[in-house]
């Protein structure tokens, strides 16, 4: 009770060593079957093996490395195109009218089905992935964007009007310093959105990434492979996370 | 409404699979997992003998795209007879899963080939070097391609090996980003007809001495339970193949309807694989019979010591061990009925 933060660190070990011992229990007890889930030190073994001696011709870090290649730069051009064209469409009915029906046309597309599509049109190599995993992250940083310009209050932008801003001034001293968290709010979703799409974009003729990874390893039951790639990922995420809180706080000190 | 539905069917299943008093002599229903290639169970699908040997009982086809997919469908428990190559065989066994090996699908000869671009001039597995190759990773064809290539001495690093399923092979050899894969009809006819020729074939390894195959194999679980149904199971299967070796127009103008091909592409295709009838399955060279298991078992050793050399299975398993896979005692009662 002393300290809220440190009670919700606690609460949180709590919560992830309750997991951990459910899963030495389950794995140890025999309730589950080792093929289908190995116990943490079978995983921990996997982990090692494919950090020294690799999986397929790539070391661990490589395959994380070629992945976040990907995730990066499909979701940096994302926000590059998506947060101009989220307050483009926030500020103008028209821009709203125009670009709307494209997205919210594709973005309830399952990327799957897309992406034989994508194939077809870019082919096997990069161009595909990054289509597929950009297509992923652009929708969900649009549309939180457009609901950050609608939410910034009215006045400050008549105010700054008045006061004689500029176009330019009011979009970079007013749009964007108001809509700014909740863009990063967004921008932190759509991150997410891009890592469940992975897999699916690293099916098709990859030969390294720790999505390739978990499909191919799983394609021969190497299970404990699987679970060790979906924890890497898992904790790449969250750092990316981490990471961009990290730079929003940075950019913008009002947040907190 | 259908997510219900199933929910509702799903709560069913595991109600029913969870009382084992309620276990009866006959399932309500048999799930059939086929592969998308050519064989007779196409035959068997098109013409309902399944369902003509097991009158009252639901029967569901799943169809599924390759070795790998069909693993999975395995190890989830989602069919309760499936089909599979050597390469994901030797997988599955060694990897524990409650299957076992009841009758030879089909052996594969040139319905399972490599195709290469014609303008690429390639003579030799060697001219593959720095080329582009696509083969579906853990299937027969993958393993005979590393095979071929390690026998020759060729290290397959020096060319770029992709994994795609055949449909996808076939898109990919369209668009010009691959110039040779190694994969099956029906859709390796599309490759050969779009600037491919037929470099190397499955049916050329097996002369080598790495015979492919795919085999028949049941879940345990239902085989314990319904062992009637395994031989009604392979009872139709076997007239599938008698149906097959007897009526050979009939059997293109089947294949061709269900894969949705021209007839004379279907008739070609037919000849790329092998048939073999129930009662020669149970001889030395395929399955063996009870006590005395064939070459099957062989092939499986030797496929399981060269996932292994590939680093894709922890360790290989004896032969006897793999021989305890193969039950031809199924067959051999229907056989000698």
């Amino acid at each position: 009770m002393t300290n809220p933060r440190k009670r919700a660190l606690l609460l949180s070990s709590f919560s992830v060593a309750l997991l951990i011992g459910a899963w030495v229990f389950v794995t140890q007890t025999g309730i589950a079957n080792d093929l289908f889930l190995p116990g943490p030190v079978a995983v921990g073994q996997a982990f090692v093996k494919v950090a020294t001696k690799g999986y397929q011709g790539s070391t661990l870090l490589e395959h994380v490395g070629t992945s976040l290649y990907r995730i990066l730069v499909a979701f940096g051009i994302a926000c590059i195109v998506g947060i101009p064209l989220g307050i483009l469409m926030g500020a103008s009915r028209d821009a709203m009218a125009l670009f709307n029906p494209l997205i919210e046309f594709y973005r309830p597309l399952p990327p799957l089905g897309l992406y034989t599509l994508l194939v077809m049109w870019l082919g096997i190599g990069e161009e595909s992935k990054l289509t597929l995993l950009f297509l992923a992250a652009l929708p969900g940083i649009i549309i939180t964007t457009i609901q950050a310009v609608h939410s910034i209050d009215p006045v400050y932008v008549r105010a700054a009007r008045v006061l004689g801003a500029s176009r330019r001034a009011i979009l970079f001293e007013v749009y964007l310093p108001a809509a700014g968290p909740t863009i990063l709010a967004g921008m932190r979703i759509s991150l997410g959105f891009t890592y469940t799409v992975l897999v699916a974009a690293e099916i098709v003729a990859a030969t390294a990434g720790i999505g390739w990874m978990i499909w191919d390893a799983a394609k021969f039951l190497l299970s404990d492979v699987v679970i060790m790639g979906l924890i890497v990922l898992g904790l790449t995420g969250v750092a990316l996370d981490l990471a961009m809180r990290g730079v929003g706080r940075l950019l913008m000190p009002w947040t907190r | 409404m259908k997510t219900i539905r199933l929910g509702t069917a799903i709560l069913a299943a595991t109600m029913l699979s969870a009382t084992p008093a309620l276990a009866q002599d006959a399932p309500d229903k048999v799930t059939v997992g086929f592969l998308n290639l050519v064989n007779a169970q196409l035959v068997t699908k098109n013409l309902g003998l399944v369902q003509k040997h097991m009158p009252g009982v639901e029967i569901e086809y799943i169809k599924v795209g390759g070795g790998g997919d069909m693993l999975r469908a395995i190890a989830a428990d989602q069919v309760d007879f499936g089909g599979l190559g050597n390469p994901p065989t030797a997988i599955g066994v060694t990897r524990g899963l409650d299957i076992t090996g009841i009758m030879v699908l089909n052996m594969l000869d040139y319905v399972e080939a490599m195709v290469v671009r014609t303008d690429k001039d390639i003579k030799s597995l060697a001219d593959l070097k720095g080329k582009t190759i696509a083969a579906p990773f853990g299937s027969t064809t993958h393993y005979l391609l590393l095979q071929a290539l390690t026998d020759e001495g060729i290290d397959p690093a020096e060319m770029e090996i992709l994994d795609l399923r055949p449909a996808d092979i076939a898109v990919t050899w369209a668009r010009g980003d691959i110039d040779a894969a190694w994969y099956w009809e029906p859709n390796l006819d599309k490759a050969v007809k779009d600037g491919g020729h037929i470099f190397m074939t499955s049916g050329i390894m097996a002369s080598r001495g790495y015979p492919t195959w795919d085999v028949g194999v049941v879940m345990n679980d239902f085989a314990d339970k319904y062992p009637d149904y395994v031989e009604k199971f392979l009872a139709a299967e076997c007239e599938g193949i008698a149906y097959w070796i007897d009526n050979p127009k009939e059997t293109a103008a089947i294949i061709a309807e269900e894969l949705s091909l021209p007839l004379e592409d279907a008739t070609r295709m037919m000849h790329g694989t092998e048939m073999v009838p129930c009662d020669k399955q149970i001889t030395a060279q395929y399955l063996g019979t009870t006590g005395d298991i064939g070459q099957f078992a062989d092939t499986l050793e030797a496929t399981a010591e060269f996932l292994v050399s590939q680093d894709r299975l922890p360790k290989a398993l004896s032969r006897e061990e793999f021989a305890a896979f193969l039950k031809p005692s199924y067959l051999e009662a229907v056989v000698g009925k």
